[in-house]
């Protein structure tokens, strides 16, 4: 630890180095704390959550939980863009920063967050670093990136045979961590610190935000110094280590003018208070842990969490926790995978004893156990197929803890909103059991106001509720129905979404306005802003129609995917369709021509598609026929170009045949061409070389798909049928039937009866003849039966 | 006076660092160990001080690159209680692993059984001098004692290599072995039970990508501890691993040539590239089925050298490289040399146009593609 001894002016400060999330950490900050019994508690966390300590140190609040800071940009002090900011500042049972407000609360010591509030830090980090990163989702307060990520530590792991920052941190300080006195512990943490901070460049930092916030830092601290000055109290500060060099320097700075300009500059240039929101929310060790892909604090939360817990009784916890986890994960593996013997749990401890010893280390830690669990537990070349244990072992390590909240909590406006509205609905909270309500949506219009809301709250990514059945504008699906069928269930995990899009609005319309206008900002095609439509629509948010329609409007005039403008084209129409049940006096003809338009001059390039794309595209044709196909003159223009593109499509001689047929189909339908034409063409592929006779099938396909009705149209089609079924030999016949049972699926029962008898009656044989089977067997059925089910279980164990 | 062999075993080739880590070992041996499991580390993976010995300063080198924790997870292994199984594609450097853990634990890396789809169980155990067998009977002077008698017999490593070629059931007469660490002979009655002596361990090599070899039964499985030796992920690691092992080989033909760095970079990145499917320059590359192993790099960077210094001008040209390179692909599959072409014709023209130098040269060489 750093001393700063007292002077005329000021307090004596003790700088205590951190690294968050470390048990040995927190074990010797708290035992710092109690020898030194300070005055006051300073500790790095953006001042503007002064408010919450109290909760956080409530008996009631569990760890894992979070420190929810966001930041909306209204007066475009970070970018013009004026977006919305989050971050997260979680604490485990082991962060030292925790450990030292419940300290304080013990031992009834004042306590204090000192950083800049988050958005002042957003305004002093330069575009892209700090906690201004892009690539990251989730953006973490607390990221040791400054001590983990530099050369100086690279070539230290180099020479010392270990893996990585976090072996490192484990080896040299958290395996003896607790033999060694605070003192010498600090110091060495101190000395590991100043070399790290030695190897990152000035600019970096300064780009990083992290030299402005040292300023702020130092100034609280002064105040707290000079407020102290004369007496015996001491003014603690725990950072993360690699700030405490900085401001041991600022703060031995007697240049006064310096901090008075400081003091200056930051009152000029706070960032508004309204623009920021500070909430906790409960947490989990799953988003705790590092390897989860946040790359902050330690990994392995649940192992960790089991040192600190063992730590309160012992020195030398790991031992004990590393054989529970070989416990743990043995007894999973043995449960899922079923090869596991106790004596390969021995193997494991054995190993894990061993390496640490080769290694030099006091104990096993979390590296020696997945070496152990590695080395013991696998049988055979280790990949996918044998890494089960690895993977149950992980998730011990990982654990499953989640923090839970005391009732005084404060929440965002959002939840007072969210509760509200369902008091307003009569739904319950409080109860986390499933419940389920229908909503007429067309006939009453309370519950057209329920089902919006349960669709922001869809929106809002929340997992409140689902609608079970209804119709379903994304997919177009089930468009007849009348009423929707929702689930709801209310848990904790609830409030800590919403929580998280609080920084989008203080009610649930806010933030999903907010949302949709973000959305509205990202690159999409037609199809996507088109199903964006859509669930505007369904939200009922009205003042976004229009932009978000105009939006559709700029995408179908710029997108050149003929299935994209199709999607667009199909949830256009359903939402013309719908509109006057849902209440919405939008006018969607314009949208229509243009996709319209667009799609018939895109169509004479579809000719040579792929076989995947077939159904795609013969949807396309036929939602084209369908509008183009509407009475009144309102699509005349567009009817007329339609039918001429098709025209020119079937004179192309490479044309797809399942395509050729379709429009055979739709040109005949449409009373373009006449059933001898189809027939014509249907010949030209029969009496074709082999690979064209082959593809009749395809055409079959294309053609029954839009004009079945031929078939029935005296018997010349099911007798050129049969001439086709005639002409290949049984193998290629094996080889077509996917392709003709595709072709057949678009009759109804019905329709293909009709046809067999048809075709029976051509061998002159009737009705009756073909509908008589080979009886099969009683244990025929279950010998095959027994089969299914026993080449199943054996392809699902090789899954 | 020096013996001179084409390969020397590791326990002649590295006889002084054996010494002089024997000699200042202080950790704990487990019993018939020629050092502690700490030394045995320090041997394979090197120390960055040199060690004293005899008045001399001897660098352990580094001899086994990739996995620092594999190497510590296989010497914890070889002490306990399970033999060691190293799997893993060819040309991993399984073989050399096992060589060295067995000189260092034991002293000596030759007491090794080869499978082959021909091993038989009494190569395995013990067979018979027929003629002793007869004039005296079935005595421990007739029996032949295996390389896995011998190690039982003495208390040190037995190496089995290649395990997976011999057939499931002749692997299996080792589980009874292994388990209750005792070999009996009937024939030599009472006197037949050979007990194991402490330091007794077996390490076995088995691949898993060649064909030919045989699946393990789980019995056997059970009393082996598997590492998975995979191939170097780093091509700037290979080709360290290039160098160091063509200058071995050269220095023991007496060849007076020093590995190009720029050559060794060239064949490193090939090899790299080809089997991991994308170039540095992010072209996706079609694989070819052959093994792309660092130990075939090794061999056809040493072969065109050779070729170079016997009949060229003493250095190594990189059409002699090329050819070598087309022998060492096109083994098993036609198809493999194409898709050779193609990433010359791809990855090789891009980075000599921008690398130009040797990279030009490289890519001129390709008419011997064929």
């Amino acid at each position: 630890m750093e001393r700063i001894l007292r002077s005329q002016k000021m307090a004596e400060i003790v700088l205590l180095p951190v690294r968050h999330h470390s048990p040995a950490c927190a074990f010797h900050v708290n035992r710092a704390i109690s020898a030194l019994r300070p005055s006051v508690i300073l500790v790095e966390g953006p001042d503007n959550a002064n408010s919450l300590i109290p909760v956080m140190v409530h008996e009631d609040t569990k760890a894992p939980f979070a420190i929810y800071y966001s930041y909306h940009d209204q007066s475009g002090r970070i970018s013009d863009e004026k977006e919305h900011y989050k971050c997260y500042y979680p604490f485990l049972d082991y962060s030292p920063e925790l450990a030292a407000f419940r300290a304080g609360k013990r031992l009834g010591i004042g306590t204090a967050f000192i950083d800049l509030p988050y958005g002042d830090i957003l305004a002093a980090s330069r575009e892209g670093r700090g906690l201004l990163k892009a690539e990251e989702e989730k953006s973490n307060y607390n990221d040791d990136y400054l001590l983990s990520r530099n050369e100086y530590l690279k070539q230290l792991c180099e020479r010392t045979g270990l893996r990585s920052f976090d072996e490192f941190w484990e080896k040299y300080f958290e395996l003896n961590g607790t033999t060694e006195s605070d003192e010498k512990w600090f110091g060495n943490l101190l000395t590991y610190c100043a070399l790290a901070r030695e190897n990152t460049p000035r600019e970096s930092m300064e780009e990083d935000g992290c030299l402005a916030r040292e300023r702020f830092m130092a100034e609280r601290i002064r105040e707290q110094g000079e407020k102290l000055a004369g007496t015996e109290g001491i003014v603690l500060v725990v950072t993360g280590g690699f700030h405490t060099p900085g401001l041991k320097a600022l703060l031995e700075n007697e240049d006064e003018k310096i901090a008075e300009a400081a003091k200056e500059k930051g009152k000029k240039d706070k960032v508004p208070e309204k623009d920021q929101g500070v909430y906790l929310m409960p947490y989990s060790m799953e988003a705790a842990d590092a390897l989860n892909g946040y790359a902050s604090g330690m990994p392995f939360t649940g192992f960790y969490q089991r040192i600190w817990e063992g730590l309160q009784e012992t020195e030398t916890p790991y031992g004990d926790a590393v054989l529970d986890m070989i416990v743990t994960a043995g007894k999973e593996t043995r449960r899922k995978e079923g090869y596991l013997s106790t004596y390969d749990e021995i193997c494991a401890c054995v190993m894990a004893k061993g390496l640490a010893d080769i290694r030099g280390k006091r104990q096993p830690g979390a590296y020696e156990l997945l070496d152990a669990v590695l080395s013991s537990f696998v049988k055979g070349e280790y990949n996918i197929a044998t890494d089960a244990p690895m993977r149950f072992l992980r998730k011990a390590m990982t654990g499953d803890a989640v923090g839970a909240l005391c009732r005084q909590a404060d929440v965002p406006p959002i939840i007072h909103d969210f509760e509200e509205q369902c008091r307003k609905f009569g739904i319950k909270t409080g109860s986390t059991l499933e419940a389920e309500v229908t909503l007429s949506i067309f006939s009453n219009p309370k519950h057209r106001l329920y089902s919006m809301f349960l669709n922001r709250m869809n929106y809002l990514k929340t997992a409140f509720a689902r609608k079970v059945k209804g119709p379903n504008l994304q997919l177009k699906r089930d468009r007849n129905l009348m009423r929707e069928m929702w689930k709801y269930k209310w848990n904790i995990q609830v409030n800590s979404s919403l929580i998280e899009v609080s920084v989008y609005g203080a009610t649930i319309e806010e933030a999903a306005v907010s949302l949709v206008k973000e959305a509205l900002k990202k690159e999409m095609g037609a199809k996507e802003s088109a199903v964006l439509l859509t669930e505007v629509f369904e939200m009922g948010l009205r003042e976004q129609m229009q932009p978000v329609f105009d939006r559709v409007h700029e995408l179908m005039l710029g997108d050149t995917d003929f299935y994209s403008l199709a999607e667009a084209l199909k949830s256009l129409l359903m939402m013309d369709e719908l509109g006057g049940l849902y209440g919405s006096e939008m006018k969607f003809g314009r949208l229509i021509h243009i996709g319209c338009r667009k799609m018939i001059s895109l169509l004479p390039a579809m000719t040579k598609i792929k076989d995947e794309d077939l159904n795609q595209c013969m949807n396309a044709l036929k939602l084209l026929y369908q509008v183009t196909g509407r009475e009144g003159e309102e699509f005349a223009q567009e009817r007329e170009d339609y039918y001429d593109v098709l025209g020119k499509m079937i004179r192309d001689g490479e044309i797809h045949p399942g395509l050729n047929g379709c429009i055979h189909g739709i040109l005949y339908g449409s009373g373009q061409s006449t059933a001898e034409a189809v027939e014509a063409a249907c010949k030209g592929y029969l009496s074709g070389t082999r690979e064209q006779l082959f593809s009749t099938a395809q055409f079959f396909r294309g053609l029954f798909f839009t004009a079945r009705d031929l078939v029935f149209i005296g018997d010349d089609f099911i007798k050129m049928l049969d001439g086709f079924f005639g002409q290949v030999t049984e193998a290629e016949f094996m080889e077509l039937l996917p392709e003709l049972r595709m072709a057949f699926t678009y009759f109804t029962p019905r329709e293909t009866d009709k046809i067999a008898a048809a075709a029976a009656g051509l061998h002159g044989k009737g009705r009756q003849d073909i509908m008589e089977r080979k009886e099969v067997y009683p244990d025929w059925y279950a010998y095959g039966k027994e089969m299914d089910a026993y080449v199943k279980g054996r392809m699902g164990s090789l899954l | 006076m020096e013996q001179k062999f084409i390969k020397p075993p590791v326990e002649i080739r590295y006889k002084e660092e054996l010494e002089a880590l024997k000699a200042c070992d202080t950790g704990n041996c487990p019993e018939n160990w020629q050092m502690s499991p700490k030394a045995v580390r320090t041997f394979i993976l090197g120390s960055p001080r040199p060690v004293k010995y005899q008045g001399k300063e001897i660098t352990i080198e580094k001899k086994y690159f990739g996995n620092d924790a594999l190497v510590e997870r296989c010497i914890v292994t070889l002490a306990g209680n399970r033999g060691l199984m190293l799997v893993g594609e060819p040309g991993t450097a399984k073989t050399m692993l096992s060589e060295l853990l067995s000189a260092a634990v034991s002293g000596v890396s030759t007491n090794t059984i080869q499978g082959t789809a021909g091993t038989t169980e009494d190569m395995i155990k013990y067979s018979w001098n027929y003629a002793l067998l007869l004039s005296r009977g079935p005595g421990r002077e007739a029996l032949v004692p295996s390389p896995l008698y011998v190690g039982m017999e003495k208390g040190i490593l037995t190496r089995f290599e290649e395990i997976t070629r011999t057939p499931a059931e002749i692997q299996d007469s080792l589980i009874s072995v292994l388990s209750d660490k005792v070999l009996n002979v009937p024939e030599l009655g009472d006197a037949g039970f050979l007990f194991a002596k402490p330091g007794f361990n077996v390490i076995g090599t088995a691949n898993t990508r060649d064909k030919g070899v045989n699946e393990m039964s789980s019995a056997l499985k059970r009393r082996f501890n598997f590492e998975t030796v995979m191939p170097v992920r780093e091509a700037s690691m290979e080709k360290r691993i290039i160098i160091n092992e063509v200058n071995k080989l050269a220095r023991e033909s007496h060849i007076e040539v020093q590995a190009d760095e720029d050559v060794a970079e060239i064949l490193a990145s090939t090899y790299h590239e080809l089997r991991e499917g994308v170039s540095s320059y992010g072209h996706r590359i079609d694989k070819p089925s052959s093994v792309m192993s660092t130990a075939e790099a090794v061999s056809v960077y040493y072969q065109a050298m050779i070729t170079g210094y016997y009949y060229g001008d003493g250095t190594l040209s990189m059409d002699s490289l090329v050819q070598t390179l087309v022998g060492a692909v096109s083994k098993e599959n036609k198809d493999d040399l194409e898709k050779v072409k193609g990433y010359f014709n791809t990855v090789i023209r891009d980075k000599s146009s921008k690398e130009g130098g040797l990279w030009k040269e490289y890519y001129e060489a390709r008419k011997w593609l064929r």
